[in-house]
C-alpha cells in the first residue's frame, strides 16, 4: 500500500532516505510513507488492530531516534524496522497470548467466509485455526518471532537474522523447532498435511 | 499444503487494513522530527494528547510562565486551537451507530441581514445548502444526498444561541440552522432521517473560497459560457480552472441554468466533485497536512472533527479513490403550499434506512 505517492525528489533507497534524514529530519517521514502500512498489517495479525496503530507510531519514533546508528550499507530498511517492531511486540506479550487464546475458542474476527469459499477450501482452514492459535501461543518468544517474520512478514533467513540480531544458523534452528511444534499441534487432525 | 502455508493463510485471516488513524502516527513522527515530540508527550494516543493540549492551555493562562508557554504553544497550534472553544456537540438522543460508515452533515451558510419584523430568534446566518455525505466503511463510494432548503419538515425542540428553548414545529429545513445553529440542524437531520450523523460542519462562502485557493484552484466544466455581471462571473464553455472567488460565484449564482434551487444544488455538487478530484492529486504529505489545517480553520464543526480526523479522512479518500454519486432526497410538492416541497415517503425513508445501515 502507498499511503502517500512518493514525491520524485525522494531518494529511492531506504538507506539514502535515512542518510538524508540525518541532515533534514522530516525526510524520515518518507520511511513512514513507505512502510507504515506493511508494518501495520503485520502487527494487526499479531496483536490486533487496537494496539497496532499506536505500536506502528512508536516503531517510527524509536527508529527515528536511532537513525544515526543505522548501517547505511544496508539499502533495505525493512529488517531494521521489523527488528524494532519485534521488540515492541514483546512488550505486549500478554495481549498477544490472550489474542491467540481467544482464537482457540471463537471463529476469526472480521472474516466473512461465504459458504462457497468454505466448500472450496474444504473443512481444513476453519478446523485447524484453533489448533494453530494455541500452538502459536505456546511457542517461546524467540521461536515465534522467527516463525512469524518468515511466514507473515516474508523476510528471508538473512533478513530475520539482521532484524533480531542473531546468526543465520540460529534463525534456521528456531524456525525448525517452531515448525515442528506447530506440526505436532496440528497432529493427525490436520487433514491437508503433507507427508514430509 | 505444508504448515508454513497454513500459517500464512491463518495470518491473512487475522490481518487488518491500515486505518486512517495511521495519519495521526505520521504526525506524531513529524512532531518528533521537528524537535517537539519529546516534550509534547510520549502519550499513547491522539485523544490523550488532545487533552494534554487543553490542560496545557489552561495552565498557560493561569501561570503565564514563559517556560510553560514554550512547551505548550506549538502543541496547541498543532492540535488546532479552533476546536477548543467549539460548542458544537451532540447532546440529545442519537440514532445508533450501526457500522463503520461515516455520515457527515455539510451546510453551506451565508450571512444575510435578518428580515425586519421577522421572528425574533432568527439570526443573520442561514443555511443555503444542506447535504448529507455518506462514506461507506471502505470509503470507495461516497453518496451525497442533498436536502433542499425548501423542504417542509418537523424541526425538533432546539436551544437557540441566546439559551432559549424553541419548541418543535413544522418549518423549512433551513430554519433549523437559524434557530439553533449547527447543533439544531444536526439534531433535526438525525431526527428526520434516523441516520447517525457522525460529524457536522458549516462552511461559509468565504471559507469555501479559502479552501479552494488552498487546493490551488479547481477545474469545472460548463455546458455553456456564463457571463453574469451581478456576480462578476464570466466563464467560457468547457473546462476552466477557477480560483476560490470564482468557484464561489459559480456555486452561489442563481441566474444561470434554470435558476432553480435544484440547479444550484447541481452546481454545488460539481464543485464538490472538482474539489475531491483536486484533493486526490495532492501528493505532498506536508501539503495535505496544511490543507487539513486550512479546512479546519475555514469551517465551523463539531470538536471531534479535528485536523487529525480530517487528515485521516483525506488519506482514506485518496487511497480508496472515492467515487461520488449525488442525489436529492425523493420529494414532491407540499400540498398546502405548492412552492414548498416535502419528502416523498416511503422512498425517502428507504434511502435513509440504507444510509443508516439498517
Amino acid at each position: 500500500m502507498v499511503l502517500f505517492m512518493i514525491p520524485l525528489a525522494t531518494p529511492s533507497l531506504d538507506s539514502e532516505l535515512i542518510a538524508e534524514s540525518r541532515a533534514r529530519p522530516d525526510a524520515f517521514a518518507g520511511l513512514f510513507d513507505r512502510y507504515s502500512g506493511m508494518l501495520y498489517r503485520y502487527v494487526s495479525r499479531r496483536l490486533g488492530p487496537e494496539v497496532a496503530e499506536d505500536l506502528v507510531g512508536e516503531t517510527f519514533l524509536v527508529a527515528f531516534r536511532r537513525r544515526d546508528r543505522y548501517d547505511l550499507a544496508r539499502p533495505d530498511a525493512r529488517p531494521w524496522l521489523f527488528g524494532i517492531v519485534s521488540n515492541l511486540v514483546a512488550r505486549h506479550h500478554r495481549t498477544e497470548a490472550a489474542r491467540y487464546r481467544a482464537l482457540t475458542r471463537s471463529p476469526v474476527d472480521g472474516v466473512a467466509e461465504s459458504p462457497a469459499e468454505r466448500v472450496a477450501e474444504g473443512v481444513s482452514a476453519t478446523a485447524v485455526r484453533p489448533l494453530l492459535a494455541s500452538a502459536l501461543a505456546l511457542l517461546s518468544k524467540g521461536d515465534r518471532d522467527v516463525l512469524l517474520l518468515i511466514a507473515w512478514a516474508d523476510l528471508s533467513y538473512d533478513e530475520v537474522a539482521q532484524a533480531l540480531g542473531i546468526p543465520v544458523g540460529t534463525v534456521r534452528s528456531r524456525l525448525n523447532r517452531a515448525r515442528r511444534k506447530v506440526r505436532e499441534a496440528l497432529g493427525d487432525t490436520h487433514p491437508l498435511r503433507d507427508e514430509e | 499444503m505444508d504448515d508454513l502455508t497454513t500459517i500464512r493463510d491463518f495470518g491473512r485471516d487475522l490481518e487488518h487494513e491500515p486505518p486512517a488513524g495511521l495519519a495521526r502516527q505520521r504526525r506524531r513522527l513529524l512532531e518528533e522530527t521537528s524537535g517537539r515530540g519529546r516534550r509534547a508527550s510520549p502519550g499513547p494516543s491522539g485523544r490523550w494528547r488532545r487533552v494534554t493540549g487543553r490542560t496545557g492551555w489552561i495552565a498557560l493562562v493561569a501561570v503565564a510562565a514563559v517556560t510553560t508557554a514554550l512547551v505548550v504553544i506549538p502543541n496547541v497550534l498543532l492540535r488546532g486551537a479552533t476546536t477548543i472553544g467549539s460548542t458544537v456537540s451532540p447532546a440529545w438522543d442519537r440514532p445508533p451507530k450501526n457500522n463503520e460508515a461515516l455520515n457527515v452533515l455539510v451546510l453551506g451558510t451565508d450571512y444575510r441581514p435578518p428580515p425586519k419584523g421577522g421572528a425574533p430568534f432568527v439570526q443573520g446566518e442561514r443555511s443555503d445548502l444542506m447535504m448529507l455525505v455518506h462514506l461507506p466503511a471502505d470509503r470507495k463510494r461516497a453518496m451525497v444526498v442533498s436536502l433542499p432548503r425548501d423542504s417542509m419538515v418537523q424541526i425538533p425542540e432546539c436551544r437557540s444561541s441566546d439559551g432559549r428553548t424553541v419548541a418543535a414545529h413544522l418549518g423549512l429545513i433551513n430554519q433549523a440552522y437559524s434557530v439553533g445553529g449547527l447543533n439544531c440542524a444536526w439534531k433535526t437531520v438525525e431526527a428526520l432521517t434516523g441516520v447517525r450523523v457522525d460529524h457536522a460542519l458549516a462552511i461559509r462562502y468565504s471559507g469555501l473560497e479559502k479552501v479552494v485557493d488552498a487546493l490551488g484552484g479547481v477545474e469545472v466544466r460548463l455546458p455553456q459560457a456564463v457571463d453574469e455581471p451581478k456576480s462578476k462571473l464570466r466563464l467560457p464553455a468547457g473546462r476552466s480552472s477557477v480560483d476560490g472567488a470564482t468557484a464561489v460565484a459559480y456555486a452561489r449564482v442563481r441566474n444561470i441554468g434554470d435558476g432553480s434551487d435544484i440547479s444550484r444544488i447541481k452546481r454545488n455538487s460539481i464543485l464538490l466533485q472538482a474539489m475531491l478530484a483536486k484533493l486526490s492529486r495532492v501528493q505532498e504529505p506536508a501539503a495535505l497536512v496544511s490543507l487539513a489545517q486550512v479546512f479546519r480553520e475555514s469551517v465551523t464543526a463539531d470538536a471531534a472533527l479535528d485536523p487529525d480526523t480530517l487528515l485521516g479522512l483525506a488519506l482514506d479518500i485518496q487511497q480508496a479513490d472515492t467515487q461520488v454519486s449525488y442525489l436529492t432526497v425523493p420529494w414532491q410538492p407540499f400540498d398546502p403550499e405548492p412552492n414548498r416541497i416535502e419528502w416523498k415517503q416511503p422512498e425517502a425513508a428507504q434511502l435513509f434506512a440504507r444510509l443508516a445501515g439498517n
